[in-house]
């Protein structure tokens, strides 16, 4: 077994990235691919056959690690480019379903510093959308998908199960979130903290939904932020008032995740 | 003794229902309910005389419920205090022009109607002093929706008590035309943003007697009393109601404390005389927090005009007692009422003077009287203890264990001197009402803000 194909399944869990990033710093070579796989009943023999197939080929090496999710798995391929480390995904997704049939594989690739500088947050981003990637798919992050996105996200809601589900998934998403569960605190963080966007609730303690809307436009800040409304109420009167006086989108409450995003992010853009 | 035997069944009958109440409020979702279009809008009346330390607290508390289509109306009832001022200020509120006043009730001309469009659902009637009632009728005559809800102004509704009530009465529209809510001891509480934030007993002597005797009246009593639908009262402190019906029975009595109690008589009556179902309905899931009077005098005063009132009551319906046309009303409601809660205190004095006059008579065989005195605390504690153990089988809103020590230690306290003192008011009240006095009283209030100050430091 070749020196650099050392299958440390024993690794600490919380330094998996930590230690990406060292690897890629030592390496002396200019591109250093990463590749996240993720399948859903991974067999346990997955990885040595994903070790067996990268050595087959002449000239690749390569590192491997158990991801933090069980079910994902990281690859290192010092010296790749991202369209070699492309191939190799592809490689990889068809020799494993040629072998273990209908297993599904969910990856996420780039290379570094080709498609920018490397840090813990952009790992753990893309091991996140490998996971959540549809099967089969390939997500490959380039340098526009690795831009830093500044946007803050501010989440007024009472019940706490939904807001961490907001929260989660907002920040999985790259958004930098702060929560809240009442209209008077809300009032204050927009103040102190400028979000970009408010996605709120409307049924708040302390203060009622209309007035509160109202009030956030009369805050003295430099850019009012957007105004997303996502509540229980469903009373066309008050969507149509919450309409004029200004908010940028309503959704009712049960809402579908996906969507949620979709029309987040065409406020913001 | 047939008192005991009475307040039993009426507790079985309790705990045949909060089962029910228990599986209902496991199973069904309010969420769902609280944004849908099709739940019926509700007008909250909140009369308010001097009440300008309280007012802005709840009037924000009750702007912030969950309900889909609901106002609050505010009635002024010709404060002597800065009432409508710090309304006005707080919530900018101005002169309506010309404010759509429906002339469905009786009552005295209104001074101007006060709105803001900024909150849409908040209206503030000012009006001349004219009593509760007159209040009331006031706000039914502005209200635009099909369902009223009396609410004080020196109570906090839950976020979600408006709708587990209008839940209740879209299982049945057709026939409830009134739900009563479930009114708690708010004292000792903490309040936050017009929420309770952490249910905790009061600490004064009075408010804690409160506390006990309202959990059993509510829990013990009115549960069972609806069971059979023979409930005679609607707290005024949190109820709702058919507006068409109130209407139709000519709305509140003015004149007289007393007036939740006579709406439902009237209820009653209107819907037996015209062999109409009904039900009145009620609502334990629905809670709203009060401020209980925390001193001697305040307190008397309170209970006095509660005697006064249903006394009154019982006068003026004394026709359907014993009258079968009036069904569970005038065989079992009523004569009870007549016999066990206004006529008691005289039932207990004489009582007393027979045993004095036996005891003097040397006449008493010690060992059966210790026997009857000790047969009647115990099934009386056994009520309360009753009533405790339904409220922590459905409810359980007091978590602490030393909160439910304190209430078993009250409970059997009340035995010594509280039973006692309510027999003395009521008998008080009486006389008010023979002597004509009919003033209402003093009512003082504590900020909601410096409620919760001194639940945080305890």
């Amino acid at each position: 077994m070749p020196n650099t194909a050392a299958l440390q399944t024993e690794i600490e869990q919380s330094n998996l990235y930590v230690t990406i990033i060292q690897k890629v710093k030592e390496s002396a070579h200019e591109a250093n691919g990463v590749l996240f796989i993720y399948s859903v009943n991974a067999p346990s023999y997955l990885e040595s056959q994903i070790s067996g197939i990268l050595e087959s080929q002449p000239g690749v090496t390569f590192a491997m690690w158990s991801g933090h999710q069980p079910g994902s798995i990281a690859v290192l391929l010092p010296g790749q480019t991202l369209d070699t480390v492309h191939f190799q995904g592809l490689l990889l997704k068809q020799r494993i379903q040629e072998i273990n049939g209908d297993l599904e594989l969910h990856m996420a690739l780039s290379s570094f510093p080709e498609q920018g500088e490397l840090n813990e947050q952009l790992l753990k981003q893309m091991e996140e959308s490998a996971k959540l990637s549809p099967a089969g798919d390939i997500h490959i992050f380039t340098k526009e998908e690795f831009q830093p996105s500044q946007t803050r996200i501010l989440i007024v809601e009472g019940d706490a199960t939904v807001r961490e589900f907001l929260q989660i998934r907002l920040q999985m998403q790259g958004y930098e979130t702060a929560v809240t569960d009442n209209g008077i605190s809300a009032l204050e963080l927009i103040e102190s903290w400028n979000p970009d966007l408010v996605l709120t609730e409307l049924n708040l303690y302390g203060i009622d939904g209309l007035p509160y809307i109202h009030h956030i436009q009369q805050l003295n800040v430099k850019t009012v932020p957007k105004i997303v409304v996502l509540t229980e109420q469903r009373v066309e009167q008050t969507i149509s008032l919450c309409f004029k006086s200004g908010i940028d989108d309503y959704i009712t409450k049960p809402f579908s995740p996906v969507e949620l995003d979709a029309r987040i992010r065409r406020c913001i853009h | 003794m047939t008192v005991n035997t009475i307040y039993f069944t009426i507790l079985t009958f309790s705990f045949r229902n909060i089962m029910t109440i228990f599986r209902r409020s496991a199973y069904s979702k309010y969420n769902t309910l609280s944004g849908s279009e099709l739940v019926p809008s509700v007008s909250l009346l909140v009369p308010a005389f001097n009440e300008e330390l309280t007012v802005i607290e709840n009037v924000k508390c009750l702007l912030t419920l969950n309900y889909p289509t609901y106002e609050v109306i505010v009635i002024n009832d010709g404060s002597s205090d800065n009432t409508l001022e710090v309304l006005r200020e707080e919530f900018g509120l101005e002169p309506l022009p010309n404010p759509e006043m429906r002339n469905s009730i009786d009552c005295q001309p209104i001074r101007a109607v006060y709105h803001n469009p900024q909150y849409p659902h908040l209206f503030v009637i000012d009006k001349p002093n004219g009593g509760k009632a007159d209040s009331l009728n006031a706000g039914i005559n502005l209200s635009h929706y099909p369902l009223i809800s009396s609410i004080d102004a020196d109570s906090l509704l839950e976020k979600d008590a408006l709708i587990r009530m209008a839940r209740m009465y879209m299982e049945n529209p057709e026939e409830t035309v009134a739900i009563g809510g479930d009114v708690r001891i708010a004292n000792g509480c903490l309040i936050e943003n017009g929420a309770v934030k952490e249910v905790s007993l009061p600490r004064k002597m009075w408010p804690m007697f409160q506390a006990v005797e309202y959990l059993k009246a509510f829990l013990g009593g009115r549960i069972g009393w609806s069971a059979i639908n023979g409930l005679i009262i609607v707290s005024g402190a949190f109820g709702m109601f058919r507006k068409d019906y109130v209407i139709a029975v000519g709305g509140y009595r003015g004149g007289y404390p007393g007036e939740d109690m006579n709406i439902i008589i009237k209820l009653h009556r209107y819907m037996l005389e015209n062999k109409l179902k009904y039900r009145v309905a009620f609502c334990p899931e629905a809670v709203c927090w009060t401020q209980a009077p925390d001193s001697y005098r305040i307190l008397s005063n309170q209970r006095k005009r509660w005697g006064r009132g249903n006394l009154k009551n019982m006068i003026e319906n004394y026709d359907m007692a014993f009258n079968p046309k009036y069904r569970v009303m005038g065989l079992l409601t009523m004569p009870y009422n007549i016999i066990f809660e206004a006529l008691n205190p005289y039932f207990k004095i004489t009582g007393l003077l027979a045993l004095v006059g036996y005891t003097l008579l040397d006449m008493t065989n010690w060992k059966i009287l210790v026997v009857f005195g000790l047969i009647n605390i115990l099934s009386g504690y056994l009520l309360s203890i009753g009533a405790l153990f339904l409220e922590e089988l459905a409810f359980k809103r007091f978590t602490k264990v030393s909160d439910l020590a304190r209430l078993l230690l009250f409970s059997a306290l009340k035995f010594f001197g509280y039973a006692q003192l309510g027999g003395l008011w009521r008998i008080q009240g009486h006389i008010q009402y023979l002597r004509n006095n009919n003033s209402w009283g003093t009512m003082t209030r504590t900020s909601w803000k410096e409620e919760s100050k001194a639940a945080k430091t305890a």
